[in-house]
């Protein structure tokens, strides 16, 4: 049960991740700020566990890194999406939106 | 670009390495929690309050640095090994196209190395048989042996591997090292009956056979030790599979039946499994227990039975160690063994010598005869012929490399371009590498091909016609060895063109224009060039010494005319007869070949050269011991005999008529034989006593000139005697053919067979055939030499000329100067021409002076011709130079005819 719960968790977090990118490059950091703010503060989640999904991703060539400069020109690595990348978050999206759809239809019923 | 801004492609570049990858993923959770830490810290924090919650925040630091190098390594490695997939499958298919541009480059190189591998290969196919492969099926080859015994003649020590059956009996007793002994020969045995019967090889031996081979009965069973005792053992027989399926179809009915081998009728209880052949490697018919070969052919006869002396010596011992006995022990043992045995045939035969004069020992030596001290003359020819292969294959490589080497060059300035773009050196070794490699494989191929086809050929010179052996000549050992001489030879010839280019300087390939930037002579394509010429020198030096010791072998005046003969032997196989009876056969076959039109003469004869000799001590007045002069050995023949053979008799008379059974003794003696007994005096009218000092006077009454017998070498002190005064009882005969004798063998046999009653039988062997095997390793040296030098000529003229013609494309520039400023045709080949004698010349004084000190180990392997032979030098040296300026002479006759407006104009 609780290995599902983690499956669960990190598919939502791989989405979360692919979501952040899907609007440009962006380093570490800036999807952990971009996540808390946006999320405001309600998903808990462990800036190591974001960071491992981060580097699994980039095994599997969902996205790369390069090395850039960050806003206050600092070394930074920053990810961006790749067309796998890209697939991976339509159909990511369209599965996440199915499930919870009807968890939320089967939680409406009286 | 890239190279001005090297931080930019520190950036740039992918993380690699265990190293690299650890620091970028601290370097990202550096900046990480930099930028957390700040924005606590901005939002009002105190540093440690800060600290803290970036900790939380981020959970088990250590364990999450740890996860994220293991996945960026295993990412990393999955990276490079896709991008080397990816490289190797670009050179590859560059490469092809590469050839498929230059398809006579490719077919070119591809031959070369073809013949290169192919040579070596089929050489390793027979050496690997002689030397390194044990008998097939052979169990525990580490410990299986061939027994070797030695005793000092004379003061020297003879080795010798046949011994006889008591001796084995006393061997096997009086040794513990070994759980399996087995005595082992192969002869040849009549086999079938009738107009069909062939002599063909049998395989002897004791029960223990069975025990050293890891094999089981295809049908049937094989021998018990109960069916081998002596006298006379079991008749029982297990076939070969290979004669198994010819004679009997493979049926199963075989088992059960009766074969006629030699004088007896064998029962056959089973059918050895295929491709098994005893430890030699002749095929063999069948295998049967060696109590009933020597029972049924009576060796010894009833006094001296073949299982109860030590005078017969026939076969040899093999054995196999106990596990964790050593060779040097069981040597001990085997020699206290032998010298126990020593001293028990002394007891018998008090004249043997005693012991520490003979100081008899034994050895456990190797199973493989051409690995023990008594290796065959073929095994060291074909030492030799795997020596020339592989200089054969050396030269291949170097004309490779050199090819490869002026199309390196004619690439140079790609090459540059692509070394400024970025491609980094190690890429374009590796395209170059595959490049070879590919040509490599596929010479390798082709080598394959040529092995089958050419080993098959040279295993039927080398070990003997009917060694056609079982199956293809290729097996897994050969083709691992092909595929290491492939890889090798591409690596050898990618590499050298591969360091060329890689030295290269970028700079100013791609300043000059195509004319000055590649003109400069490569030194190392000079050096390979030399190094083709010398090797080409000792090949053909080799050739000649062994054509010269050919004709000269071809040429020796025998003492009879080979060619003209044929030997015919009567086999009695079991039919029992007197010594009239056999006298009678004899002048029966003889009337019968001497009616035959194609017959000119036919003669009784007592011995065979080559196959068989007869010696007796002979008694001559004046001289103390004629034994100390060396042997004397005597032939016995009809009136016709020196007519037959074509024998010269020099002085005197030849028998006739007259000399028959009750008339006075006669013998005509050879001239070295009278050179030797009276050196000062006239030998006509002396009288010899044969066998025994008090034996009647046998005058001489002709003197004859000197045979070969025994060895191609020599001649020896020999005498004729006319057949009715010695042993007209044994022996055969020898037939004079009118015209060449070779294809009249099987015409004689058949008219003479039906002389033969019961099972006996005649075979008729023209004489060339058993001096053919007396030359075999000349004959061979002298064609594979011939064969490898002429190809090494070839290479190394290829080679030369490919140079010669590409400086000469690559100084049309040169040329075309030159000839504006008034050079004739003439003078324009006289400096191209003597370019390249420049480069061969070296290359032939190398050679010669190699193939001058290598002369003495070649020596003993030549017939009367000196390693240094000053024609066979002379003739080599000039065959080279000339083949120098037809390589040279062709490119410079082009360059000759070059238009200077046209050579100016270009580039």
């Amino acid at each position: 049960m609780a290995n599902t719960d983690l499956e669960l968790l990190q598919g939502t977090l791989d989405l979360l991740i692919l979501k952040t990118l899907a609007w440009g490059p962006r380093h570490g950091y800036a999807i952990a700020s971009w996540i808390r703010d946006t999320t405001q503060k309600r998903l808990q989640i462990e800036d190591g566990a974001l960071y491992t999904a981060l580097h699994r991703m980039e095994k599997r060539g969902w996205i790369e890194a390069e090395w850039g400069l960050s806003e206050n020109n600092r070394k930074a690595k920053y990810y961006q999406l790749t067309s796998q990348g890209r697939r991976q978050l339509r159909t990511k999206t369209a599965v996440w939106t199915e499930y919870a759809t009807a968890v939320f239809q089967v939680l409406q019923t009286d | 670009m890239i190279r001005r801004f090297p931080g930019l492609r520190r950036l740039l570049r992918i993380d690699r390495g265990r190293a690299t990858v650890d620091r970028a993923v601290d370097d990202e959770l550096r900046f990480h929690f930099d930028m957390t830490m700040r924005e606590l810290m901005a939002g009002g924090m105190t540093p440690d309050e800060a600290r803290r919650e970036t900790e939380r925040r981020f959970g088990d630091v250590q364990r999450t640095r740890e996860r994220l190098t293991t996945i960026d390594r295993a990412r990393v490695g999955q990276v490079q090994r896709a991008e080397w997939w990816s490289a190797f499958a670009q050179d590859f298919r560059y490469a092809l196209r590469g050839l498929r541009l230059k398809p006579w480059f490719a077919v070119a190189v591809i031959l070369t190395l073809g013949l290169g591998i192919g040579a070596n290969a089929a050489m390793f196919g027979i050496v690997d048989r002689l030397l390194f492969r044990p008998p097939p099926f052979l169990n525990a080859p580490a410990r299986a042996t061939r027994v070797y015994l030695a005793r000092s003649i004379r003061g020297t020590e003879m080795q010798q591997s046949f011994t006889g059956y008591r001796r084995y009996l006393d061997l096997r007793e009086g040794t513990t090292s070994f759980d399996a002994m087995t005595p082992y020969y192969v002869n040849k045995n009549a086999i079938g009956t009738g107009e069909s019967t062939t002599e063909m090889n049998l395989a002897v031996s004791g029960a223990d056979l069975w025990k050293m081979f890891d094999i089981k009965p295809a049908i049937g069973r094989f021998f018990t030790a109960d069916e081998d005792v002596p006298p006379t053992g079991k008749r029982v027989a297990v076939l070969s599979y290979a004669y198994w399926q010819t004679e009997f179809g493979g049926r199963k009915e075989a088992l059960g039946a009766v074969m006629a081998i030699g004088p007896a009728k064998y029962t056959i209880i089973g059918v050895a499994p295929e491709g098994f052949n005893g430890f030699e490697l002749d095929p063999v018919v069948a295998f049967v227990p060696i109590s009933a070969e020597n029972g049924a052919a009576g060796r010894g006869g009833g006094r001296n039975p073949w299982y109860n002396t030590y005078n017969m010596t026939w076969f040899e011992v093999f054995a196999r160690r106990k596990p964790g006995v050593t060779g040097a022990s069981a040597t001990i043992d085997l020699t206290n063994a032998y010298r126990a045995s020593y001293r028990k045939q002394t007891a018998i035969n008090p004249r043997n010598a005693p012991l520490d004069v003979a100081k008899p020992h034994a050895s456990s030596g190797p199973v493989l005869r051409n690995r023990g001290p008594n290796e065959g003359s073929d095994a060291k020819v074909a030492s030799w012929l795997i020596g020339v292969a592989a200089m054969v294959l050396l030269i291949a490589c170097a004309n490779v490399a050199n090819l490869m080497l002026a199309r390196a060059l004619k690439r140079r300035r790609e090459i540059a371009v692509r070394i400024a773009l970025g491609v980094s050196r190690g890429r374009l070794l590796m395209q170059l590498l595959t490049e070879s490699l590919l040509l490599a494989v596929i010479g390798g191929g082709v080598g394959i091909a040529i092995a089958q086809w050419g080993g098959i050929a040279m295993r039927r010179l080398l070990l003997g016609a009917d060694d056609s052996g079982p199956g293809a000549f290729i097996d897994s050992r050969l083709l691992l060895f092909a595929a290491a001489l492939a890889l090798g030879a591409g690596l050898l010839t990618g590499l050298a063109p591969a360091f060329q280019t890689g030295r290269g300087d970028v700079a100013s390939a791609l300043k000059a224009g195509s004319r000055e930037g590649v003109v400069h002579r490569s030194r190392l394509r000079v050096a390979l060039l030399v190094a083709q010429a010398a090797l080409s020198v000792v090949l053909l030096i080799g050739a000649g010494l062994f054509l010269r010791s050919l004709s000269n072998v071809e040429n020796v005046r025998m003492g009879y005319d080979a060619d003209r003969l044929l030997d015919v032997e009567p086999k009695a196989r079991g039919v029992k007869r007197d010594s009239l009876q056999n006298i009678a056969l004899r002048h029966a076959l003889l009337a019968k070949a001497q009616s035959l039109p194609g017959v000119e003469h036919a003669t009784l004869a007592l011995t065979v050269p080559f196959r068989s000799s007869w010696d007796y001590s002979i008694y001559v007045a004046g001289i103390d011991s004629t034994s100390r002069l060396g042997s004397f050995t005597l032939q016995a023949g009809s009136s016709d005999f020196f007519a037959t053979m074509g024998t010269r008799v020099l002085r005197g008379r030849s028998f006739d008529a007259t000399d028959g059974a009750h008339a006075p003794l006669v013998m005509v003696a050879s001239e070295s034989m009278v050179k030797k007994l009276w050196p000062n005096e006239d030998a006509i009218g002396k009288c010899v006593r044969i066998n025994a000092d008090t034996a009647p006077c046998t005058t001489v009454v002709g003197v004859a000139e000197d045979v070969r017998r025994e060895s191609m070498a020599e001649t020896e002190m020999h005498y004729y005697m006319p057949a009715d005064q010695f042993n007209p009882n044994v022996g055969g005969l020898f037939v004079r053919t009118r015209g060449p004798a070779a294809g009249k063998a099987e015409e004689l046999r058949r008219a003479l067979q039906p002389l033969m009653d019961g099972g006996s039988y005649v075979t008729v062997t023209p004489m060339a055939t058993i001096i053919a095997s007396q030359i075999r390793s000349w004959k061979l040296g002298a064609m594979m030499f011939s064969i490898f030098g002429a190809l090494a000529l070839v290479l190394a003229a290829i080679g030369l000329y490919s140079v010669i013609a590409y400086n000469v494309t690559q100084r049309t520039h040169e040329m075309g100067v030159r000839v504006a400023l008034g050079a004739q045709a003439r003078d324009v080949i006289r400096l191209i021409v003597s370019e390249g004698l420049r480069i061969v010349l070296p290359g032939v004084a190398l050679g010669a002076v190699l193939a001058l000190s290598a002369g003495k180990w070649i020596a003993p392997l030549l017939f009367q011709v000196s390693p240094k032979d000053p024609p066979v030098l002379v003739g080599v040296v000039t065959i080279l130079v000339v083949v120098a300026v037809m390589a040279s002479w062709l490119p410079a006759r082009r360059a000759a005819r070059v238009d200077p407006n046209e050579a100016l104009r270009a580039d």
